[in-house]
């Protein structure tokens, strides 16, 4: 159970705290409602380039870096295809250094064409380091462009291809800056032993003055429904075969995306689940198996992945996947194992629960949803999961025509 | 603009001293009370690190392998029933010890503590699951092999301590083909014992909960050992380029052997460490990253073993210009040797540190991780302010001196994997 109090500032900033006693650390989050969702598809790894443009000093303070440091603080950032989040864990006493950077860095960023050149090279150096010179490291990439025709998803964070990084120009980088880097799209959110009404004071005294730049997002284009089974094949360098097979399923709102998450506990939650169990161990047919959802704040994807051993055949392993699915679309779910999965839902959030960092990320998350209350609401959802509702959407998710097979064959 | 707020540094850092109970076989159990937590945290340190396996990737697969079946609980009922509670294990190996540490919830620590005695007290190591465990980390271990950081981080290893040295050492996939049973039941008996064992526990330690953690401790064999192990000496070599087909980027590990953490110029050889590469706005991270983009991340640290220690640089850069960041690296290195390092970065380095420190000791597991650390060194908590203190008083001079006398570039060993002829 996360406490906390919300307010919005005039200039539309969304502020989040919570009070922790108990820790000597605060951590300051802010989150901008920007992502690689947001980008055109001939300039892709936009929203995850400019990330890293945010810590390239601004006309008041040169080096973003510096300061946090001296106050004992750290500081990172990532970029999903849904948003960019930004946070500084340092000494609670020296939150107001967090404040000042973050709303400096809100406006007043220097994006001069030679910091530009340069932070594209790191970012290209980082998509070869993580996509291009990794074992499996394209097999997210070719799944999202066969599962995704239309919707941005289509593309993962880092972009499509290193080229749209080197050829990103000065002026649509600024102008991505003055459309999505404002007030009423962010969200400041703070964790630590400060009492939220002075969580609030700070953020005006800060954030207040900051003029907002609204601007009207071009819409996101809908994925339209899949009607056929997609598939591709694709040979690599590697030790051994992965079989990816992913299914569309609901948005973060949508009581499917609770059910798709327990499903998938009960698939791959802990080294008991079924497919470790069945699969691994009786049926010795893989040396991993999994299965997740991307947890997007559109329509996401289901996905199951299986490496296999070098005896198993494409064909066994496939089945064997369909099989699987099989028992849980005939709804062969024992009131036991749903109960497992649901406890260990609720451990984890407990175990999530223990620093200021989890909590003020969260709260920054959730906050972007659009369901605030919903942080301390999801146990409750997932202990009211029933089996039939489990069966009911293995059968609507878990079809052939809303399927695509991804075969990552070893040369 | 506003003007930047004044700052405060934290000039102590006060930890909990552990309190040490003693079961009745002699293991020492730490206790570090949490109460307001509502979770236990309870892990075994064995001295069973590779060092003291006889046959490779025993050491590692008699941890792995602990729970996949005891006396009374087959590999299943025991995955079955911790994540039923919602309790968890995780394994950890390094050249000297084997750590294992289990988390619950309060209120299931006694369902979780009779998985806990099985795993620890009654391993059988079945022949079936090792089969399959032995398939699996064998393809686990070729694909992490595809990746130049794990070539160069094996290839460092015996670059710095030597081909056959224990700490160097590593062996190919094909030799889990060897591995059977017995050699885990050897090992398993000849380490799991109450003299080589430390348990360091933290969170809601009520009395009830410390009594039947010490009835599961106390029931580990004694068995009196000499314990000599006498390590052949370190031989390194200057430089080693190994060519991987294919690859896009290049993995460099420079570095050289020093000492353990108990040396006096430890903490010092920190404090340089991270001038150079320990941060973000580091020295090589300015060069090589913020100044060239060579690189996504560049890195140095001192590493600690119990009978030495050394000091590496990390990184992975673009092939076509892994030369010029070996010179790069290279200058860097000779600056801290020519020039004393300005006053406002070694204060900046300082803050960091005591940043760091900060952030690993909030909350409670993060204490235990620290604490457990001391006391493999033979330190206790108290040690953590004396660091702190020692960390203050490093002057530039010094560290001038300590560069001119550990990073010699005849010193240095460089290892690189990449592509070499595209």
């Amino acid at each position: 159970m996360i406490k906390y109090q919300h307010t919005t500032l005039a200039n539309g900033l969304e502020v989040v705290a919570n009070r922790d006693s108990s820790s000597r650390m605060a951590a300051i989050n802010i989150l901008y409602k920007v992502g690689a969702r947001n980008e055109n598809p001939h300039r892709t790894g936009l929203a995850h380039l400019f990330e890293h443009l945010m810590f390239r000093g601004t006309h008041l303070v040169p080096d973003f870096d510096t300061p946090v440091q001296m106050a004992c603080g750290e500081n990172n950032a990532f970029t999903n295809n849904d948003y960019t989040d930004f946070y500084i864990t340092l000494p609670k006493d020296n939150i107001e250094t967090a404040m000042w950077l973050e709303s400096d860095r809100m406006t007043g960023l220097n994006l001069s064409a030679q910091a530009c050149e340069i932070e594209k090279r790191v970012v290209i150096e980082e998509f070869r380091q993580r996509y291009l010179n990794q074992p499996y490291g394209d097999v997210s990439m070719l799944m999202r462009e066969m599962a995704y025709t239309t919707h941005p998803y289509r593309w993962a964070t880092i972009g499509l291809k290193p080229e749209h990084i080197a050829e990103a120009s000065l002026e649509e980088i600024h102008s991505f800056y003055r459309n999505f880097y404002h007030p009423s799209n962010a969200i400041l959110s703070v964790s630590g032993d400060i009492a939220p009404e002075q969580v609030f004071e700070l953020a005006h005294k800060w954030f207040g003055a900051i003029a907002d730049t609204p601007y009207t997002a071009n819409p996101i284009p809908r994925e339209p429904v899949q009607t056929e089974p997609r598939r591709m094949e694709v040979e690599r360098e590697v030790p051994a075969t992965t079989i990816v097979i992913a299914f569309h399923m609901g948005n973060r709102l949508s009581h499917d995306f609770f059910l798709g998450d327990l499903t998938s506990d009960l698939l791959a939650g802990g080294d008991s689940a079924r497919l470790y169990e069945h699969l691994i161990k009786n049926k010795q047919l893989f040396t991993s198996v999994n299965a997740y959802i991307s947890g997007d704040v559109d329509e996401g994807l289901f996905t199951f992945t299986a490496q296999l051993l070098p005896t198993t055949s494409e064909q066994a392993a496939e089945e064997a996947l369909w099989e699987e699915i099989g028992l849980l679309q005939s709804g062969n779910i024992s009131d036991y194992e749903l109960e497992k999965v649901k406890n260990k839902f609720e451990a984890n959030t407990l175990f999530g629960e223990l620093n200021v960092m989890n909590k003020a990320m969260n709260l920054g998350y959730y906050s972007m949803i659009g369901d605030l209350p919903l942080i301390n609401r999801e146990v409750e959802i997932y202990r009211s999961i029933t089996r039939s509702e489990v069966a009911d959407f293995a059968q609507r998710t878990f079809r052939k025509d809303n399927s695509s097979t991804l075969i990552y064959r070893a040369r | 603009m506003m003007q930047q707020p004044p700052l405060t540094i934290p000039q102590s850092i006060d930890v909990q001293r552990a309190e040490k109970h003693i079961a009745p076989n002699s293991t020492p159990i730490y206790v570090l009370n949490c109460p307001e937590y509502e979770v236990v945290r309870l892990s075994f340190v064995f001295h069973a690190g590779t060092l003291t396996q006889q046959h490779p990737f025993t050491a590692s697969a008699t941890a792995n392998m602990l729970a996949e079946g005891t006396q009374n609980l087959s590999a299943q009922q025991i995955a079955e029933e911790l994540d039923y509670y919602g309790s968890y294990f995780d394994i950890n190996i390094d050249r000297d010890y084997t750590y294992i540490t289990f988390c619950s919830l309060s209120k299931f620590f006694e369902p979780t503590a009779k998985i806990i005695e099985e795993i620890i007290l009654r391993p059988t190591f079945p022949t079936a699951e090792l089969e399959i465990y032995r398939a699996k980390r064998k393809q686990q271990l070729a694909i992490e092999r595809r990746k130049v950081e794990t070539l160069a981080r094996e290839h460092f290893a015996k670059a710095i301590f030597g081909d056959t040295h224990p700490y160097g050492i590593s062996y190919p996939e094909s030799e889990y083909d060897t591995l059977c049973r017995e050699h885990l039941l050897q090992h398993y008996t000849a380490n799991y014992t109450a003299q080589h064992c430390i348990v360091v526990c933290s969170g809601n330690i009520t009395a009830q909960v410390l009594n039947h953690i010490t009835s599961i401790v106390g029931a580990l064999p004694s068995v009196q050992v000499e314990d000599n192990v006498t390590l052949p000496p370190f031989s390194s070599s200057r430089l080693r380029r190994i060519q991987h087909d294919g690859a896009v980027q290049s993995s460099i590990r420079m570095g050289r052997l020093l000492f353990p953490r108990t040396h006096p110029d430890f903490i010092p050889m920190q404090v340089l460490a991270m001038v150079l590469g320990g941060y973000f706005g580091s020295r090589l991270m300015q060069n090589l990253r913020e100044r060239n983009g060579f690189t996504y991340g560049v890195f140095s640290a001192m590493v600690n073993f119990q009978h030495t220690g050394y000091l590496a640089i990390a990184t992975q850069v673009g092939c076509e210009v892994t030369d010029q960041a070996l010179q790069e690296i290279a200058r860097e290195i000779e600056l801290l040797r020519r020039e004393a390092i300005p006053a406002e970065e070694l204060e900046l380095v300082k803050n960091i540190m005591a940043g760091e420190m900060m952030r690993i000791l909030d909350g409670p597991f993060g204490i235990a991780d620290v604490t457990t650390e001391n006391i493999l060194c033979g330190f206790d908590n108290s040690h953590i302010q004396q660091n702190l203190e020692r960390i203050r008083q490093t002057s530039s001079e010094e560290l001038l001196t300590l560069a001119q006398r550990y990073l010699c570039p005849d010193d240095m060993t460089t290892v690189v994997v990449g592509e070499f002829n595209g």
